[in-house]
């Protein structure tokens, strides 16, 4: 049914503005929210593979230069947005199960906000059009600072505004980018650009043509949260309720991973944008893990270890080969299940002990076993230790790195993973192995019951993702074999 | 060969992008950083808008008596103009968003000075209350 494509994104909009409309009733906004909530896994799963032509129009082929040019916005679903739609999905349910068990007055605007976002994101990975791309950009940094700004954390207002001003440099930038492309192809739809730099029709090598790329890829880093703007990242993470950086974590990854493949359809037969985006890759890697060693705030440890994490995708799409761009995308799709388990499970933490400094946590798997085991595994599972997810996709990416002859990116991926186990163990001893301290209260030995549930569901798709990875890396590895030139 | 109007509208276009960035990053005020931001939106705009202009062209919508070949040579490209009002309207509300926080953190620090903002970490704890 290629009808239910467009629907992933409308479902969620449309649940989006009645539950903003419908505010004042509690009980049909939460009862809303959890139906929509729960279809919006089902119906990637539901349908078919194929293209969307918004208003039924289909491609036209010009006569005379025997191109097919696309009129209408397009959207692609394949296996790859399959899996990713219907993981926000998951996520997304996840989420606002926590939220509604959590408050007794549901806000309509905060549902809104949380069902904007996923709706941006699965247009982001769907659409085949650069101009749609940049709009569901902006729609999803919008919903991003609202997430943030809503939280009832001190200085999230400030992280917002400081998020949000960049991100207006950084989107007019794309914008800019956007336009010279434009200009250069008088379309904005992404395989008609494509085809015209293949049928040899647009000079490659012309520096507009370059000074595309670098505004567009600007774009691409304020999206993804690479350096320079790692710091920002983490901080709107930290600054957000754990439930809704849960969240956040994974617009990230969908919206890096959605930009930077239309980036390398577009640029990849330039070698200056794989040498970028393994560059950039790199140090996120680097500096993600190595300013997670000195954090005291565990969820600032987490956005940065997340953040590093990204870099290891980022590697999978700059080495460009089929192998490698599978690795990337698994990665990606491990990343947004970790994380969001690492998450939920601080936040657990932080209901039951209202502290987030690892130094003054101490003694909490007595009172939390449950949590504290599946957050070990959780970060087990990010550092890439056998047989979870994380293991298979780092695997991947180290053999990716030395097929496509870079011995010392494998090392500096092995390096980084056993850096991140370092600090995931040093976080974890203190907060629930060493003794605790006198003046530690557990203000509540109950950890929400929903909380326990996400994590146990998060962490039931880690191991089969790591016990049956070519479940998704066959899928994903022909999706990406039809990208490659 | 690139008309003279569009040259113009490039030019003006990449000013608006300097002074807003300038403004973005170096001044104070948080105001007048989003005027720099503001300016830096308008100057993508008025080149994604400069792409479509026609010299001598007419404007794009097809009356009942037109020729359509006649039509196709002279009249100027739309779509830039479609993905402009798009852009315009998505600026209006990340600039609402921005001052809607601007307010918020003025009624908490008194001040629009965002070196003072970011000194006065004492104004917290009297927000919460």
């Amino acid at each position: 049914m290629n009808e239910l494509i467009p629907l992933m994104v409308i479902v969620p909009m449309m649940a989006a503005l009645l539950l903003s409309a419908f505010s004042k009733f509690n009980k049909v906004i939460k009862c809303l929210a959890l139906v929509v909530g729960i279809c919006l896994p089902i119906i990637p799963l539901a349908s078919n593979y194929g293209l969307h032509f918004f208003g039924g129009y289909q491609p036209i082929m010009d006569n005379v230069t025997n191109v097919i040019y696309h009129p209408a916005i397009t959207y692609s679903f394949d296996f790859m947005q399959q899996i990713f739609i219907a993981m926000i999905g998951l996520l997304t349910f996840l989420v606002i199960f926590i939220y509604l068990t959590k408050y007794k007055k549901a806000s309509g605007s905060y549902l809104f906000l949380l069902f904007m976002g996923t709706a941006a994101v699965t247009a982001l990975i769907l659409t085949d059009d650069i101009f749609h791309m940049f709009v569901f950009f902006e729609i999803l940094a919008l919903a991003q600072v609202g997430i943030v700004a809503a939280s009832s954390i001190d200085y999230s207002y400030e992280m917002a505004l400081k998020y949000m001003i960049l991100g207006a440099i950084g989107s007019p930038m794309m914008l800019l980018g956007i336009g010279f492309l434009l200009a250069m192809t008088g379309t904005v739809n992404v395989t008609d650009i494509v085809s015209i730099i293949r049928g040899g029709l647009l000079d490659v090598t012309s520096p507009v043509f370059l000074l595309s790329l670098g505004l567009i890829f600007f774009g691409w880093l304020y999206a993804s949260g690479l350096p320079p703007f790692h710091t920002i990242k983490s901080g709107i993470y930290s600054k957000a309720e754990p439930h809704g950086a849960a969240l956040l974590q994974s617009f990230t990854v969908i919206s890096m991973i959605s930009i930077v493949l239309i980036m390398f359809r577009i640029y990849s037969t330039l070698p200056i944008f794989e040498v970028l985006v393994v560059f950039f890759s790199v140090v996120a890697m680097i500096l993600g893990v190595s300013m997670a060693l000195t954090q005291t705030d565990f969820r600032r440890m987490i956005g940065f270890l997340a953040v590093g994490e990204l870099g290891f995708i980022g590697l999978g799409i700059g080495l460009g080969t089929q192998y490698a761009l599978t690795a990337g995308l698994f990665q990606a799709l491990n990343e947004i299940v970790i994380t969001a388990l690492l998450f939920i499970g601080f936040g657990a933490i932080v209901h039951a002990t209202n502290e987030v400094d690892t130094r003054k946590l101490g003694g909490l798997l007595a009172y939390h076993p449950k949590v504290g085991i599946m957050l070990l595994a959780g970060g087990l599972a990010m550092a890439g230790v056998p047989p979870l997810s994380g293991f298979q996709s780092k695997l991947m990416l180290v053999q990716a790195s030395l097929s496509c002859g870079y011995p010392e990116l494998s090392i500096l991926a092995i390096m980084v993973s056993i850096a991140t186990f370092v600090v995931f163990v040093k976080t974890f001893y203190s907060m629930f192995l060493s003794p605790k301290p006198h003046d530690l209260e557990v203000v509540d030995n109950e950890v929400p019951k929903a909380m326990v549930f996400a994590m146990a569901v998060l962490l039931i798709v880690i191991i089969a993702l790591g016990i049956f990875p070519d479940v998704v890396t066959s899928g994903i590895s022909n999706y990406v074999g039809g990208l490659l030139p | 060969m690139m008309a003279e109007t569009q040259l113009a509208i490039l030019f003006t276009s990449i000013a608006l992008v300097v002074i807003g960035l300038y403004a973005a990053i170096f001044v104070d005020n948080i105001i007048k950083k989003i005027i720099g931001i503001s300016f830096i939106e308008e100057g993508a705009n008025l080149f994604i808008v400069g792409i479509g202009y026609k010299a001598g062209g007419i404007v794009p919508i097809l009356m009942p008596n037109m020729n359509t070949t006649w039509f196709a040579s002279n009249a100027s490209y739309p779509l830039p103009y479609g993905l402009v009002l798009t852009s315009i309207v998505i600026g209006a509300s990340t600039l609402a968003v921005m001052l809607s926080l601007v307010m918020v953190l003025y009624k908490k620090y008194g001040t629009l000075s965002t070196k003072e903002m970011l000194a006065d970490t004492s104004k917290q704890e009297e927000y919460n209350e």
